[in-house]
């Protein structure tokens, strides 16, 4: 990335949310026995994402690939909130 | 007063013939003389024209029989205050005597909301003024042209617009005919849109949505929801360390840790 390139969409604020950023994320699944580095931990946390991304786009028939969809930071931010919503009704 | 006495009152209001010029400075003079048979004279005489004026005021929020009354006491006024050595016919004088008096009756009864009565003289200027420049010119005056005119900002123009709005109860019934051609009863509150309230089809969506997510989340695998729940800062009950293998003590902890590096 070229130096003092930024992004059109900016990152997801999701340690503003308090949630932990990759390598804490990595460190702490280590820590649990789960060997993993902080880009495993990316890949899995927008793996996940992507499989939360596929059904929206065809409830709603938005004609976008969930792989994109998935890496958007609005996106994100709009499913963490979301998503917490979910686990505060019910543990899943 | 009833349809039936409004119409004897123009009745009689028609046998009065009109006066001459020439009956008009007679009857004067001898107003100023104390005369109270010429001044009841001068009056009757012009019932007619107050009649008149006060029908130009209709439908603008109050009583035809109150505009006409108002007109009269104006008329009365312009009776009392005629000067037949300036050489006007008395009509000429007691118009605008008879329209200030009509005027300030709407400005003071016809809406809920009193306005200034300057502010509704200024309004009527306005109309005045968009009506003469639409005969003469084929086109509507803009705001800035009709300020410009009346010696006025466009600010206070649009302010005196903007409050001149007649007021309605929320509570107001609104007949319409149904299907079978009867009429039924709505209130106005039935019928306004409240903009405010939440767009239906985004409600349907949002639903739609947090049901495809929670869908999606029990396929996710047990590797990626922990994951997903330590990103989003998920947390649950510290006593609960089961399910969930992060709690909010653990991610303080790491923070203070992260900070230190």
């Amino acid at each position: 990335m070229p130096k003092g390139f930024k992004t059109k969409n900016g990152y997801a604020t999701a340690v503003d949310r308090g949630g932990l950023n990759y390598r804490q994320i990595a460190e702490k699944m280590n820590a649990a026995g789960i060997k993993m580095n902080h880009s495993t931990a990316r890949n899995v946390f927008l793996s996940a994402l992507k499989k939360i991304a596929t059904p929206i786009c065809e409830t709603l028939s938005v004609d976008q690939d969930p792989d994109d969809l998935s890496r958007n930071p609005d996106f994100q931010s709009s499913i963490a909130q979301i998503v917490a919503d979910i686990y505060s009704e019910q543990d899943i | 007063m009833s349809q039936t006495s409004i119409s004897a009152y123009f009745h009689d209001v028609g046998k009065h013939n009109l006066l001459t010029k020439a009956e008009e400075v007679k009857l004067a003079i001898a107003i100023q003389n104390g005369s109270e048979a010429a001044r009841a004279k001068m009056i009757q005489s012009n019932l007619r024209l107050a009649v008149s004026i006060a029908k130009k005021y209709q439908n603008r929020g109050c009583d035809l029989e109150d505009l006409i009354q108002e007109a009269n006491v104006g008329l009365m006024k312009a009776v009392t205050r005629f000067d037949h050595t300036l050489g006007f016919k008395f009509s000429t004088y007691a118009c605008w005597w008879i329209k200030q008096t009509v005027r300030r009756h709407i400005t003071s009864h016809s809406t809920t909301i009193r306005m200034p009565s300057h502010a509704k003289d200024k309004l009527w200027k306005i109309k005045g003024v968009r009506k003469e420049y639409e005969e003469e010119f084929g086109v509507l005056p803009t705001m800035e042209e009709v300020a410009d005119i009346l010696g006025t900002t466009v600010e206070t123009l649009r302010s005196i617009e903007s409050c001149s709005g007649s007021t309605v109860s929320i509570d107001k019934s609104i007949r319409f005919k149904n299907s079978s051609g009867g009429s039924e009863g709505r209130k106005l509150a039935d019928i306004i849109p409240d903009d405010e309230a939440p767009d239906i089809d985004a409600v349907i969506d949002r639903v739609k949505i947090k049901e495809a997510i929670r869908e999606a989340l029990g396929n996710l695998s047990s590797r990626e929801e922990k994951i997903v729940r330590m990103r989003f800062g998920i947390v649950e009950d510290d006593k609960n360390h089961e399910k969930f293998p992060i709690t909010t003590k653990e991610i303080r902890a790491l923070k203070a840790e992260a900070k230190k590096r």
